[in-house]
């Protein structure tokens, strides 16, 4: 049996219990609007004070879903995830804060193509099996509907969400958990 | 019967797989559709890039297995160079790319294929899935689930620079080694991953072959075709992930053709149905005869299955007995029942932990010597690699430069797009009679169906919920909805 180790990413939050929240930007970069989520991390970054390994909130970008989106919140006590979001509902760039448990959880039937489980499930999972997970989960979602074509530009109602998005963020830190 | 429908891309849009089914006059099937959003101009997208750049923006087209598209990526910047990695670089490539297999068909057995097993396929929908396997089978599992993912990304970052979308691989090898700490720690967390392939094959036997009724449904027609099998093959004929030449047996189990990765357009054609935006890669040396199985169908299928139905054995000691085993249960070589891939995929797994062991074991891998400058013009390339789904194809034309003039790309899942819609098709005739139609079962049927493929359909978003629903349409002969079946 191998030794137990912690093999998390080398981070600075694996070593600082006084990690609080992590904000994730979700989406892929390269697939216009659902690159969205990593551009506004990237104005949370630009507007928060410099961090410190020390620092209580920590931004990061991330292609995931599932399991592995999951264990990347392992060791945090709150979450907040930015990603586009397809619903039809609302105008493109229009942009709504809601706990996560407010999503639809289609991994019931776990059903047709997608290599994994939703979030719920695997967070449901994770809590489960006894790993460090945070209480409360948020989304900032960005309504999209071009996330089928392959670039790097947001259009113009989605880019024109950044700004607000990453204020509904920063307005959600302050926010006392 | 047959109706052509047009596909409004609108429609595509909403990221859903939809299956129209559409009924004759009896009230039978006649004809089944399945349609899937693709993402489109990633070809075009590349073009204008340095080649060295491929292989990281080709691993964003997917947020499963960025891994596969990586090393094809990375083989392929290679080839357009015409340079040749030294072995350190190439061990630390396979290395990083048998964690990444054990990691991915650990999820897929665990998350999506063993619950219709584990719970059996009538189980209620809302139990079937990871959450269920934990409750019946014990919270042991979940542990050990999450313990193998946690060492295969931890050697994937090691080696490749970050957990989920590695970027070490450049034309010639890597940009950076590993320590010969570093190396004893893969090597530790390997013989883990070794007693889990076990473990795993163990509760594979005890569950599914140990219950007749689940024999009785893998052996059943409903996911049987007879087809072509395509996997990639080291000197020996044995599976091999990471490199080798590309072999396909026919429908009786006899080699049809071998191919060198650079070759393979002599050999892969795709056809186009005016219904769908993908398309459907046949045997160009048998030809395209629709959507039917046997010798004269160029259809073929890549996944697990036909890798093992491909090659001569595996590689390594333990996996070889599991082949072997694997063949005797299921009464001799090819198999043609579509749910024995869930079988396969977990020998493939034992043999990806040895391989990991073994790389792992050898000190050359943490060898001074992972890179070879490239020294000559680019000018094209092929790189091939198995993605867990099929086979992978990238392939790349560059000016003298080494910027993009030209790419094609044959993921793993296209492969089996025609091998899909046949099962979904059988599935729909089995339970669809004089316009009977029977619902959930039907739905359960092709979910089934679709995951021991283990399909990864316009994966390249992921916007939240993040998963793809289904949708199926029956149209009566005069082209009206009867029935509209959705699970989200």
């Amino acid at each position: 049996m191998v030794r137990k180790r912690n093999y998390q990413t080398i981070r600075p939050r694996d070593y600082h219990a006084t990690m609080k929240t992590l904000i994730i930007g979700l989406g892929n970069p390269i697939l216009g609007d659902d690159g969205v989520g990593w551009k506004v991390a990237q104005e949370i970054s630009r507007q928060l004070p410099v961090t410190d390994s020390q620092s209580p909130v920590e931004v990061d970008c991330a292609a995931l879903g599932g399991l592995s989106l999951m264990e990347q919140l392992v060791g945090c006590q709150r979450a907040i995830l930015v990603d586009a979001l397809e619903t039809g509902q609302g105008p493109e760039g229009s942009v709504r804060v809601f706990p996560l448990e407010a999503l639809p959880n289609p991994s019931a039937g776990h059903s047709t193509a997608v290599h994994d489980t939703s979030l719920t499930t695997a967070l449901e999972m994770g809590r489960k099996m006894g790993l460090d997970l945070p209480a409360s989960v948020t989304v900032v979602a960005v309504e999209a509907r071009n996330v089928y074509d392959f670039s790097e530009e947001l259009s113009p109602p989605v880019a024109a969400a950044v700004p607000i998005a990453a204020r509904a963020v920063l307005d959600e830190l302050k926010r006392a958990v | 019967m047959t109706q052509r429908i047009t596909i409004d891309p609108i429609t595509r849009l909403e990221g859903h797989g939809k299956i129209e089914i559409f009924l004759n006059a009896e009230g039978d099937v006649a004809n089944t559709y399945f349609q899937i959003p693709e993402l489109r101009g990633f070809e075009s997208f590349c073009v204008g890039r340095p080649v060295e750049e491929l292989p990281l923006l080709t691993n964003r087209i997917c947020g499963v297995c960025p891994e596969a598209h990586h090393m094809a990526g990375a083989k392929a910047a290679d080839a357009v160079y015409h340079v040749d990695p030294p072995r350190t670089a190439k061990n630390l490539r396979e290395l990083l790319y048998s964690a990444f297999f054990v990691t991915d068909h650990t999820t897929h057995f665990y998350a999506l294929a063993g619950p219709d097993f584990v719970m059996g396929p009538d189980a209620p929908v809302a139990e079937r899935n990871i959450l269920g396997v934990i409750h019946k089978v014990g919270l042991e599992i979940g542990g050990k689930v999450i313990q193998a993912r946690k060492y295969g990304h931890a050697v994937i970052e090691m080696i490749g620079g970050r957990k989920i979308h590695p970027c070490t691989s450049i034309p010639g090898g890597l940009t950076k080694g590993t320590t010969e700490d570093q190396r004893k720690e893969i090597l530790e967390m390997g013989k883990w991953a070794v007693e889990f392939g076990q473990f795993s094959l163990k509760l594979f036997n005890d569950i599914v072959l140990g219950n007749k009724t689940y024999v009785d449904l893998i052996l059943g027609d409903i996911y049987t075709h007879r087809t072509y099998y395509m996997g990639m093959v080291d000197e020996n004929n044995h599976v091999n992930f990471y490199d080798g030449k590309v072999r396909v047996v026919g429908p009786d189990g006899k080699e049809f053709v071998k191919y060198e990765p650079k070759d393979y357009a002599q050999h892969i054609a795709e056809h186009v149905e005016p219904w769908t935006y993908l398309k459907f890669p046949y045997l160009k040396g048998v030809g395209w005869k629709g959507f039917t199985d046997g010798k004269d169908s160029g259809i073929y299928c890549a996944t697990p299955l036909s890798r093992l139905n491909a090659a001569d054995g595996m590689a390594t000691p333990l996996a070889q007995a599991e082949y072997e085993r694997f063949y005797s249960t299921l009464g001799g070589k090819p198999v043609h029942q579509r749910l024995a891939t869930h079988w396969a995929r977990l020998i493939e797994l034992l043999y990806a932990a040895e391989r990991w062991v073994e790389l792992a074991s050898d000190p050359e891998t943490s060898g001074p010597n992972f890179h070879a400058a490239p020294a000559e013009i680019p000018t094209e390339g092929v790189g091939i690699v198995e993605a867990p789904r099929g086979t992978l194809t990238h392939h790349y034309h560059t000016d003298e430069r080494g910027v993009a003039t030209k790419v094609n790309l044959i993921v793993g899942t296209t492969n089996n797009y025609a091998p899909i819609s046949m099962s979904i098709n059988k599935a729909a005739r089995s339970l669809i009679q004089k316009g009977t139609v029977v619902t959930e079962p039907m739905l359960n049927m092709i979910e089934m169906a679709f995951r021991s493929y283990d399909p990864c359909f316009g994966c390249a978003t992921h916007s939240l919920p993040g998963q793809m629903p289904l949708e199926v349409t029956i149209r009566n002969a005069d082209g009206e909805i009867v029935e509209m079946l959705k699970r989200n």
